[in-house]
């Protein structure tokens, strides 16, 4: 993978340090990550402290491309105030992040466009909401057996 | 195409961590590469990392892994080499 392709920048934003340790934890995994940031959003923070630290993750993570925003829960402060960014082919959300969404963003984003990649990280996170049991219950049938 | 079968030896599987680094090892090469859990037949491309960790090929696994473009022997012999060093955990 060239570093030279330009990414869909992304900004994870949540209550408490969810955003932070997400983005930590897909490091981890995949190492680079310096087109994603994260904002977490402290219980008793003022709102618009908030506004102006996700438009400063924004502005730090966009490379032109567009950049997305990828909250914890529709209707929670996080996702409102990402709201106010929202702007068509600039800035997108998608809410309830977990770290398969965050891995796809960080690893699957060149030459698609920002809506692509909204739609692609939309799919990924759904998928990846599954009852393991069921996935692995042939395996185990198969060690009993 | 060139097709080889290996054993996923490391005793945590083939986990997010390792996964990763198949994929850092797979993307070198031109030649698209595969790998299938022999007993389900669950496949994946072995560039793409969230699709490696559904096969869930935990230690023990018996792995069908194919490479197919100019460096597929290259390839081949990479990853094999990856997967019998159980992905530097052992």
């Amino acid at each position: 993978m060239s570093n030279e392709t330009r990414k869909i920048g992304g900004v994870v934003i949540s209550h408490g340090q969810v955003a932070t340790e997400l983005v930590a934890a897909a490091e981890a995994v995949i190492g680079d990550v310096s087109h994603i940031a994260a904002v977490s959003i402290g219980w008793h923070d003022d709102v618009e402290m908030a506004k102006d630290e996700i438009a400063r993750a924004i502005s730090n993570v966009s490379s032109g491309d567009g950049v997305l925003l990828l909250t914890d829960m529709f209707g929670g402060t996080p996702t409102n105030i990402a709201a106010m960014f929202l702007k068509e082919n600039e800035v997108e959300i998608v809410t309830g992040v977990n770290l398969p969404m965050v891995i796809k963003l960080a690893s699957g984003s060149e030459g698609s466009t920002l809506r692509e990649i909204a739609i692609m990280v939309e799919e990924q996170g759904k998928e990846a909401i599954c009852q393991a049991g069921l996935l692995l219950a042939p395996q185990k049938l198969k060690k009993d057996a | 195409m060139l097709e080889h079968t290996l054993t996923v030896i490391n005793p945590l599987g083939l986990h997010a961590r390792a996964a990763a680094k198949l994929v850092r090892l797979a993307s070198k090469y031109e030649s698209s590469v595969a790998i299938q859990r022999l007993d389900n037949g669950v496949t994946a491309d072995a560039k793409a990392i969230l699709s490696l960790l559904y096969v869930a090929a935990g230690p023990g696994s018996v792995i069908s892994l194919t490479a197919e473009g100019p460096d597929e022997d290259e390839a081949i012999a990479a990853i094999e080499q990856l997967f019998s060093s159980g992905f530097g955990e052992i």
